[in-house]
């Protein structure tokens, strides 16, 4: 169960679209690729713990349906129209998905946020200098010294 | 005030007519406003129409201002004085160059993941009981999405919907130049998170921070800067930062809303940004609640708009900065890299024990001790000035003595030579001495005056400096009068003429006496015996 809340929020942030720069872009496609794929065993995983069978991926969704173009702009995330249309039945069953989610009982259960380990997991206020900065700043797609160069990403929205 | 109003007139000439009837206005404001809540609310309902002439409009002003209530809350940022960031070991300098402190964790590359700093959970914990917080046992930190151009991750970490501290308070005395008076403004919540907006500019993103956001419990612009100014007080006391604002360290937004006095519902909200320094923070927020008033008042509610607005220090106006933001949408969730965050009662009580003196539980005890708030203020208002004080008490000097060298000769070398109270060569131990030995009447004023300045620049002792320089005084009558008749016999002119009449010439003779001792004679003494051998033969 922790898993699928994992899961579940790694893909509402998904869906909120998080991905901050273009060259992420990839990653966001390969993200949708590897998710929708892992739908089935999680279904498979579901059935066990919810007592309402679920496996049907139709079944009326009580979330909004998705607005693709919106929500990539929200990622700074340009697709081609093409794309809005390949994409847009596979968000929308990561939706229904989530639908079915919300009518899971789990008034009993504790929310699993993370998998907590034992102990504090602190560190100590003691400096330690990364010693392979070169490696860093020569995968920044756009630097010049001593700055790095990033996409316009503010006031995107009153272009 | 009035020296203030000059100044402002002088340094912004062309906004003469706005900028000086604000700075007097928000003076008269403040007036109105800082009475208790009950008679501002008996002031409604005799509003006057602004009048247009220059000079009538300020009393006009007064009018509209009268019938309006200011709600001010402030966000404050903290800086927090760690070696390292706040989820990585990168060290942190101050303004070192960009880019240098850098990790794949602060790089926001993908698979590295946060570890949290433990020096920021003590500071939080500290100023959570400083600020006389509940602390939650359990928090959590959470993920707050947003786009910016130092934000690699596209998120910052922070707290949400469980901050380490809620429900505080914070007490403070306004300055008794602007009429004084004990005030208690409530805290919403101090939570940790990382610093987003640093990397740019600094090479040092990441910096662990610590919000505190206030209650809506401020009137004007100085209750809001003294509010300011007691969380830089209480910062520096507990060491979890140098508060210094010019550098970022402590930074202010305020939200400001006017409304009719009377009314229930709270006005459009507006926040101000880019207030660094305290005397911003008042003058800002005291041109927004007059431009609010005004508004309100032409019946041009409309044009207050939910808004954030800039601080320009060259105008001394707020200016639009993002309008109609909407309601922004951070996509909180808990983030998953980092586990919750635990408080044992042994780690609290263990901090709890350790927190030093605060400052108003100090300026309490200060005022206890008989010294005036004007005194209270100055001495509890630097933690390293009130830990001079103390130890010099604490060595069995008079309080009220102690005070005035502190704040009278030992301050204006400070500001002079641009030194810190810690810098001076000058011991808490050697003032109270100082202070003894002219109570006990070794030294006279004038010189304990002249070996406090070679205390300062050269350090040394008292007694040292006392027997070096042969400066014990004369408080021998027969010594003194032996040079009282030599001054005498030296000046028959003098003598003559005082006895003729012209008696200001006590003056001269007591200066030629006290030049014959070399300073040492006891003036007390001296002014006696010398009157006595004038008079004489009168």
């Amino acid at each position: 169960m922790a898993m699928a809340m994992a899961m579940a929020s790694r893909a509402l942030l998904l869906l909120k679209g998080a991905t901050p720069t273009n060259h992420r872009r990839l990653l966001f496609t390969r993200d949708i690729a590897a998710f929708s794929s892992s739908i089935p065993p999680l279904h498979a995983r579901l059935d066990r713990a919810i007592v309402r069978s679920c496996s049907t991926s139709n079944s009326p969704s009580s979330l909004e349906p998705p607005d693709l173009p919106r929500l990539a702009a929200t990622a700074r995330i340009s697709l081609t129209p093409q794309e809005i249309e390949e994409f847009t039945p596979k968000i929308r069953q990561v939706v229904d998905w989530f639908g079915q989610l919300q009518d899971v009982e789990l008034q009993s259960v504790e929310p699993a946020l993370r998998a907590d380990t034992d102990g504090d997991q602190l560190r100590e206020d003691v400096p330690e200098t990364f010693d392979n900065r070169e490696a860093l700043i020569s995968s920044v797609p756009s630097y010049e010294e001593p700055f790095i160069k990033v996409p316009k990403v503010l006031n995107k929205e009153s272009e | 005030m009035a020296l203030l109003l000059c100044r402002g007139i002088r340094m912004y000439p062309p906004l003469l007519n706005y900028a000086a009837f604000l700075r007097r206005k928000s003076h008269v404001f403040y007036c109105a406003m800082s009475t208790t809540e009950a008679q501002t609310a008996t002031q409604g309902s005799q509003s006057t129409p602004i009048k247009i002439s220059p000079h009538r409009k300020e009393k006009g002003l007064d009018d509209v201002l009268k019938d309006y209530e200011a709600i001010i809350g402030i966000e404050t940022h903290v800086q927090l004085s760690t070696l390292t960031k706040a989820f990585c070991s990168c060290p942190y300098h101050y303004g070192s160059q960009p880019n240098t402190n850098i990790c794949p964790v602060c790089m926001g590359l993908p698979g590295a993941l946060p570890v949290l700093n433990s020096k920021v959970i003590e500071c939080a914990v500290k100023l959570g009981l400083a600020l006389n917080c509940k602390l939650n046992i359990k928090s959590k930190f959470d993920r707050k999405q947003y786009f910016y151009p130092d934000l690699p991750k596209g998120y910052q970490i922070s707290q949400f919907d469980v901050p380490v501290a809620y429900g505080g308070h914070i007490d403070l005395d306004l300055p008794v130049e602007f009429g004084g008076g004990h005030r208690r403004f409530g805290i919403t919540r101090v939570h940790m998170e990382e610093d987003a907006g640093k990397l740019l500019h600094s090479g040092n993103g990441r910096v662990p921070l610590l919000e505190i956001v206030s209650e809506p419990d401020m009137r004007n612009g100085i209750e809001a800067a003294e509010y300011a100014a007691e969380l830089q007080r209480l910062v520096r006391y507990l060491g979890v930062g140098n508060g210094n604002m010019q550098e970022g360290s402590l930074r202010c937004d305020v939200n400001i809303s006017v409304r009719p006095i009377g009314q229930v519902k709270f006005g459009t909200k507006v926040e101000i940004k880019n207030l660094n320094s305290f005397s911003s923070v008042n003058r800002a927020i005291d041109f927004e609640i007059v431009r609010q008033a005004l508004l309100l008042s032409e019946g041009q509610d409309d044009q207050i708009v939910q808004e954030t607005r800039l601080w320009e220090e060259g105008s001394q106006k707020t200016v639009t900065m993002r309008k109609k933001e909407g309601l922004s949408d951070y996509r909180y969730f808990p983030e998953p890299d980092l586990p919750g965050v635990i408080l044992t009662k042994d780690y609290v009580d263990s901090i709890c024990n350790c927190l030093p003196e605060l400052p108003e539980v100090k300026r309490r005890r200060y005022e206890k001790m008989g010294l005036s708030m004007q005194d209270i203020l100055f001495l509890a208002n630097d933690v390293n000035v009130a830990e001079f004080f103390d130890a010099t008490i604490a060595k069995g000097a008079d309080v009220k003595l102690a005070a005035n060298w502190i704040m009278g000769d030992i301050a204006a070398y400070m500001k002079n030579e641009k030194l810190s109270i810690d810098d001076i060569k000058l011991t808490p131990q050697e003032l109270a001495e100082l202070i003894a030995s002219i109570k006990g009447g070794t030294i006279s004023g004038k010189i304990g005056k002249e070996i406090l300045f070679e205390l300062m620049a050269k350090g040394g002792t008292v007694k040292g400096m006392i027997e070096e320089k042969d400066l014990v005084q004369i408080a021998d009558p027969a010594e003194i009068e032996k040079m009282v008749d030599k001054v005498l016999l030296d000046n028959p002119k003098q003598l003559e003429q005082y006895r003729g009449g012209k008696t200001k010439l006590q003056g001269y003779f007591a200066g030629q006496v006290m030049k014959a001792s070399k300073g040492k004679a006891n003036p007390g003494l001296l002014n006696k015996i010398l009157l006595e051998k004038l008079n004489a033969k009168s």
